[in-house]
């Protein structure tokens, strides 16, 4: 087995020790909330050197604790540090919230649904085959070196959205496409921001997370009552892998708001899908439609035109659920 | 730095030092001695095989991924802790009759993730015990005598203690 990589843990009280600490390590302290992901990193060392955290700060101990899920006054909310399965467990998330529910069940195993945090998966890392290979194999655009490997290589899996900065991996996360369809805003210590505006677009960065920032809070508002929300996940196997594309969407009563997710370096809304529906009846001939706009702006890479095919077919078979009831 | 952690295995309270980077896996499989619970294909990494299946406060877990640090003052259960002194657990008589183990190598982590359920869910239908072990990889049996195992398992264990 492989020697792992060493680091100290340090157990924040409260949020603003947690912050402060991560400002005072300057980039060598990490937030660590179920640690899914940190392990098989530290073990299996992708990064270069200069990138690997000495401290990982254990957001558990935080007191008062950011495990919580509760809707007040139409607002959903949930603690950052919410696990997966109690999100999927939870009745009223999966009662008015089902795409949120659905994706939060649709993570990896039930393992690391036990263990996994909301806020863990929104920031995981943007990732392709190259980044994650063992050892910094190859020391790619995300981690300051100076090609892409996968734009001439292996890019089955990659974006169909063009590339940030000549990065083509993209973001698997199951959770963020439901957060864009359902319009939820993400608060950190600093900041309220829009879902559609978390995920960013610098390399090496995932999310527009500055260095001394975590999230706090999700908050959800509630959908419309006569709209309907879905979540669709294709992958190689139906659980534990990476979503091949995933998205989510809420359609009905005057709304309609579609997201895809793996299809490109942040989560994709697919707008031009939303304007057509807007007004229409939900049929075969409006989801074909929608389906065939929201890739209409696709630009595939070498080996992956075949993801095109996924997306509409993911976008069509949510518009369709989203009329049964 | 290592830290001085505390927490309930299988029953009996264990105080082991622990390195901020050990996982839960390595302390109780090299420091416990406990060497049911298994390390596969994955080396740590975790590529969702399950053998490294743990139950901690009534939830299955990957160990190999779990730093040991954070199970301290928690409720700890393996493969060790599933018999107890009058004999095997009525999963594991189950996965004997059932021929639900060919090679073995998955059968521990099998039996927690099977036993977090019936824990929590004492009848479960076929979907259930599927959705269950959904983070269990077996490479020999093909499921089906597995599935088995658990529906007889949870049949028995519905019956009353002595009942026919």
């Amino acid at each position: 087995m492989r020697t792992i990589r060493k680091f100290e843990f340090l157990n924040a009280r409260t949020i603003d020790e947690a912050v402060n600490t991560l400002a005072a390590y300057k980039g060598k302290a990490w937030p660590f909330a179920g640690g899914t992901d940190i392990l098989r990193m530290m073990r299996f060392q992708p990064l270069p050197e200069n990138l690997y955290p000495e401290v990982l700060i254990n957001l558990k101990t935080i007191s008062p604790s950011l495990e919580y899920i509760k809707e007040e006054d139409g607002i959903l909310s949930i603690g950052a540090l919410t696990k997966l399965v109690d999100i999927a467990n939870n009745a009223l998330v999966g009662e008015r919230y089902s795409a949120l529910a659905n994706a939060a069940n649709k993570v990896a195993s039930p393992q690391i649904r036990n263990m996994a945090t909301i806020s863990g998966n929104i920031c995981q890392l943007t990732h392709c085959l190259y980044f994650s290979k063992p050892d910094n194999r190859f020391h790619c655009l995300r981690k300051g070196g100076s090609e892409c490997p996968a734009q001439l290589g292996d890019n089955r899996y990659c974006s169909i959205f063009g590339d940030v900065n000549g990065c083509v991996a993209v973001n698997t996360s199951d959770i963020a496409p439901a957060l864009i369809a359902l319009n939820a805003r993400i608060k950190t210590n600093k900041r309220m921001v829009n879902a559609g505006e978390f995920w960013d677009v610098r390399v090496p960065g995932s999310t527009i997370l500055d260095e001394d920032e975590i999230v706090v809070e999700i908050q959800v508002p509630r959908p419309p009552p006569d709209a309907k929300s879905v979540f669709m996940k294709f992958s190689i196997r139906s659980s534990i892998d990476f979503p091949i594309v995933n998205g989510a969407a809420l359609i009905g009563d005057g709304v309609a708001r579609i997201a895809l997710n793996a299809v490109a370096p942040k989560p994709y809304r697919a707008t031009k899908a939303e304007e057509v529906l807007k007004g229409k009846t939900i049929d075969e001939t409006a989801a074909e439609e929608a389906a065939i706009a929201a890739v209409s702006e696709a630009s595939p890479l070498s080996f992956n035109k075949w993801k095109i095919s996924v997306a509409k077919a993911i976008v069509k078979r949510m518009v369709l659920n989203t009329k049964s009831r | 730095m290592s830290t001085r952690i505390s927490f309930i295995l299988n029953g009996s309270r264990v105080t082991v030092d622990v390195e901020p980077w050990e996982s839960l896996l390595d302390v109780i499989r090299k420091k416990l001695g406990l060497k049911g619970t298994k390390l596969a294909f994955c080396r740590g990494a975790c590529g969702g095989c399950g053998a490294c299946t743990v139950i901690i406060d009534g939830r299955a877990v990957y160990s190999s991924i779990l730093p040991a640090y954070k199970v301290d003052g928690r409720n700890v259960i393996t493969i060790e802790g599933l018999a107890s002194p009058e004999g095997l657990h009525p999963l594991q008589e189950a996965f004997v009759e059932a021929g639900a183990i060919q090679c073995g190598f998955c059968t521990s982590g099998m039996l927690m993730s099977a036993k977090a359920l019936l824990d929590e869910n004492p009848d479960p239908s076929d979907d259930e015990i599927k959705d269950a072990l959904r983070g269990n990889l077996c490479r020999c049996t093909g499921y089906v005598k597995i599935i088995e195992a658990i529906k007889l398992a949870s049949k028995r264990m519905r019956r009353p203690a002595g009942g026919g």
